[in-house]
This record gives C-alpha cells, sequence and structure tokens, in this order.
C-alpha cells in the first residue's frame, strides 16, 4: 500500500512548498507587536484559503496558511483501540516536548491529533526544504513507530502467553 | 525474568545469610511487601540466635472466599507437610499477620544440597499458604475424585478483594479469572495479550497445554457468582485442567502459575509500557536531530579573553574559494 501513501506525501509536500512563503509582519491592530496571523485570524486579507487533503475518511491534512505563519493539522490513522491508545499516547508525549521542536504546537488543533506551527522566525533560520523534508518525513515516522509499537506488544503477548502454557506440559 | 519465580528473592538471601553467619550474633527486623499485597516479617533477637520468626500477612479476602482462622483452607496442613519438624506455627500470629511461623535453625539438615532446596521451599512460604487449597483441589483431580465438603463453585483470594473462580469435577477443574485493571491503558494492553493465549495455543507443541478461552462476557460456569465478582474490565480468561497436568512433579509448578496468573499478566503489561516509553524517547531524539539538520551550519563566534578583535590571517584562509 505504498502508493496511496506517497501520492498523499507528494500532494501535502507540493502544498506546503507553494504555502510556506512566509514573511515578517508585524501586527496591525497592536503597535509593536508581532504576532502569528493564521492563529488570530482577525483580518481576512492576511489569509489565504486552507487546504484539506484527504488520504481517506480516517487520514487527513489541514494546511492553513497567513502571510507570516503556516499551520498544519494531521490526524492519523487508528484502526482498533490498541492503535487508538499508541498513537494517542506517543502524540501526547512529542506535543509535551513542542519546545524542543519548535515547530510543534503545544496543543492540537480541534478534530485533529497533532499541529504544527511554523512562523517566518523559522523560516529564516531553517533551509525551506529540509523544514518541508522534516514535516513529511515526520508523517512517515509517526505511522512506522505506531506500527512498529502495535507490532511488539502483538510479539510479547505471544511470547509471554507460550512461555505461560508451556509450564503446563 | 519473563516467568515469576515462587520463593522470595530476598527472603532467601536473608535465610541463606542468617544461615551462612550463624556464629555471629546479630539483630535482624525486616518488613518488606511484596506483589499483591503480601507482607513479610523477619525477626531474630540475640538471645536466641538460632531461631528465626517469620510472619506472613496476606491479602485482603472479598466477600465470596472464606479464610478460616485467618487461613485459606487447607494451609496448616500444607505447611506442616512442607516443611516438618523444623517450623513450628505461632498461634495467635504477630499482630497485623495472618501467619507467624517460628524456625528453629539447629534442626536444618547437614547435607548441603538437602538445606538448600529447605531454605528454598522456606522461602517460597507464599506459594505454600496462598496457594493451599488450590492444592487441594488439583490434588484430587489427579486421583480423579473430588474433594469431600467443597461447593460446586470455589473461590480463592488472588489479589486484594478479588478472587478467582474454580469449578472442580472428577475429570476435569475450571478455572476463571475475572481480570481487572485500574488504568485504560492497561485494559487495552491486556485485552491485546489475553486474546494471544487463544491464539498461541492453536500452535503446534502446546496442543497437550491447558485449553484457554478469553471473552469479553462473564462464561456459564459462574452462573452463581454474585454481581460484584461478574464485573470485569478485561474480560475472563478460562482454562480447563486435565489431570495430565498435575501429575507428579507438575502439581507445584500448576499450583503458582495459576495462584499468580493475574500478576504474570500485570507484570508483562506494565514491562509493555515502559518499553513503550523508552522507545518513544529515542524516536523523538531522532526527530529532534532530524530537526536540528535543517539548520544551516552557523558560525562559531567564541568570546573568549584571548580573542582578539581582528582575526589572524592563515595560509588556509588564502586557500579558501570565492564563497565563503
Amino acid at each position: 500500500m505504498a502508493n496511496p501513501l506517497k501520492l498523499y506525501l507528494t500532494c501535502i509536500r507540493n502544498t506546503l512548498e507553494a504555502a510556506m512563503c512566509l514573511q515578517n509582519f508585524p501586527c496591525q491592530e497592536v503597535e509593536r507587536h508581532n504576532k502569528p496571523e493564521v492563529e488570530l485570524k482577525t483580518s481576512p486579507e492576511l489569509l489565504l484559503n486552507p487546504v484539506l487533503i484527504c488520504r481517506n475518511e480516517a487520514e487527513k491534512c489541514l494546511i492553513e496558511t497567513s502571510i507570516n505563519s503556516l499551520r498544519i493539522s494531521l490526524k492519523v490513522k487508528q484502526a482498533d483501540e490498541l492503535e487508538n491508545i499508541l498513537a494517542k499516547k506517543f502524540l501526547r508525549f512529542l506535543s509535551m516536548r513542542a519546545e524542543a521542536f519548535q515547530v510543534l504546537r503545544r496543543k492540537p488543533v480541534q478534530g485533529y491529533d497533532i499541529s504544527f506551527l511554523i512562523t517566518n522566525y523559522h523560516c529564516e533560520e531553517m533551509q525551506k526544504q529540509k523544514l518541508i523534508d522534516f514535516i513529511v518525513q515526520f508523517m512517515e515516522d509517526i505511522d512506522k513507530e505506531i506500527s512498529e509499537l502495535k507490532m511488539s506488544v502483538s510479539t510479547r503477548g505471544r511470547l509471554v502467553a507460550s512461555e505461560f502454557l508451556k509450564q503446563f506440559l | 525474568m519473563i516467568l515469576l519465580q515462587s520463593h522470595s528473592r530476598f527472603l532467601l538471601q536473608t535465610l541463606l545469610n542468617r544461615v551462612q553467619n550463624l556464629e555471629k550474633a546479630i539483630e535482624l527486623d525486616h518488613h518488606w511487601v511484596e506483589f499483591d499485597d503480601v507482607r513479610f516479617h523477619v525477626q531474630v533477637s540475640v538471645k536466641n540466635q538460632h531461631i528465626l520468626q517469620l510472619s506472613l500477612s496476606l491479602p485482603t479476602p472479598p466477600l465470596e472466599t472464606v479464610f478460616i482462622g485467618g487461613l485459606p483452607f487447607g494451609a496448616i496442613e500444607a505447611i506442616k507437610a512442607a516443611y516438618g519438624v523444623i517450623v513450628q506455627i505461632l498461634d495467635p500470629p504477630r499482630d497485623g499477620f495472618n501467619l507467624t511461623l517460628k524456625l528453629n535453625l539447629s534442626k536444618l539438615p547437614q547435607n548441603e544440597e538437602h538445606k538448600h532446596t529447605l531454605l528454598v521451599k522456606i522461602a517460597s512460604v507464599r506459594e505454600v499458604v496462598l496457594g493451599a487449597p488450590l492444592r487441594v483441589i488439583l490434588k484430587h483431580l489427579a486421583s480423579r475424585t473430588v474433594a469431600p465438603d467443597i461447593n460446586q463453585f470455589v473461590a480463592l483470594v488472588h489479589r486484594p478483594n478479588e478472587s478467582f473462580f474454580l469449578v472442580p469435577q472428577a475429570e476435569k477443574v475450571t478455572v476463571v479469572f475475572p481480570m481487572r485493571f485500574k488504568d485504560s491503558i492497561d485494559i487495552v494492553l491486556a485485552t491485546s495479550f489475553l486474546q494471544e493465549f487463544m491464539e498461541s495455543r492453536r500452535t503446534t507443541g502446546l496442543s497437550n497445554a491447558p485449553p484457554c478461552l478469553w471473552s469479553h462476557s462473564p462464561p456459564l460456569e459462574l452462573k452463581g457468582a454474585t454481581d460484584d465478582a461478574l464485573s470485569a474490565n478485561a474480560g475472563f480468561v478460562t482454562f480447563v485442567i486435565f489431570p495430565r497436568h498435575v501429575e507428579g512433579k507438575k502439581l507445584d509448578r500448576t499450583v503458582w502459575n495459576l495462584s499468580t496468573f493475574h500478576a504474570y499478566v500485570n507484570y508483562h503489561v506494565k514491562c509493555s509500557e515502559g518499553f513503550i516509553h523508552s522507545r518513544m524517547r529515542r524516536r523523538v531524539e531522532s526527530m529532534i536531530q532530524a530537526l536540528n539538520c535543517a539548520k544551516p551550519d552557523q558560525e562559531k563566534t567564541k568570546k573568549t579573553p584571548h580573542t582578539r578583535s581582528f582575526k589572524r590571517l592563515s595560509v588556509k584562509d588564502g586557500r579558501t574559494n570565492s564563497s565563503s
């Protein structure tokens, strides 16, 4: 099932390349303040149309852009109960460490599992291409990590069960 | 260590230390707690160096389990059978404990191997006492009979205020464990583990193991139980034990494995969670490293007192290209 994933990621990458044109923009309402406009959404002339990319009903990506900031929200696939708690645990773990990641938002946007907030300052500090690579790599990493965790749990379960039952032989 | 061992390591260590240093006069007074709220107390006084007092406290039994004289039925006979003349049961037991034993260390067998085996057996006092009723029922199964004056439905304690159920019959004993966990993540992990029990029995080589089933709703064998006993958030596990699982040396192992089944699953659920945590931490570190690669290399400017305000030219600088 690599192809649908690749198409999804390519689509997101192209959208990000188009959306990540951020420049410094001091706040219009308050003097000497500089805020990420995508979070406030007060002035419609500073915002672009949000783009929603859906892979299926369970997985989607919302990209909202403004003149000085960009917000990416992801919803991760959760097939069963175990994947549900593993994804929740892992994404909460990441969000708690948002300071270390700089571009991560501490709380996900309503309706999504994890969110990024990229401002013009990040674009000045880091190379744009590498930042986009990082986001796409991040999405692949999350999927891989959750499926690996699920496999480790079922492998351990099988080992525990067979060791226990072997005791009776 | 995948399986839980029947002897308490700390108790065994204490006994071995004491036996090896019997000439040295020391004072011992240790209190400790082991899994599922089983408490131990060991005391040696300076006056009687070869007497060791061992006290055991068991988890609180729920309403459906009955303790006779503070101990599960068959416990006193089991202690006498396992330890013989070395151990004397003190009545009444120490305050706050269900059982107090007086060990006479000078009466231990001289043979090193026998002595060690007996000390390991003393360190497994938990298995002897808590597993006594289960042992009685399974011993009768080995001889294909049913113990006299046993109800159709027996409840035995294995955790504080929780019990598991046995339906003893002449040709088989059905054991039902209601699995309960406090944390919601524990419940999901345990459910996936318990479903593996059903799956792994189908693999070849394990077809002689007791048949086991996992179900979300209480099985038919528990029809007479109270509603409290029937609530289990991680389902019910049923094992069917046949005489071939309890013949000869297998009896002790089967008793221990069944008495600590819930503790075993709990232990592995916690290990799994710890493993998940360390994996996540490793993944986070690698992601942060990937992010740091996105930053272009910054020129290091060291502000030491020896730095001069102008850069000294060297041969290397003369050879760099025009872009730097």
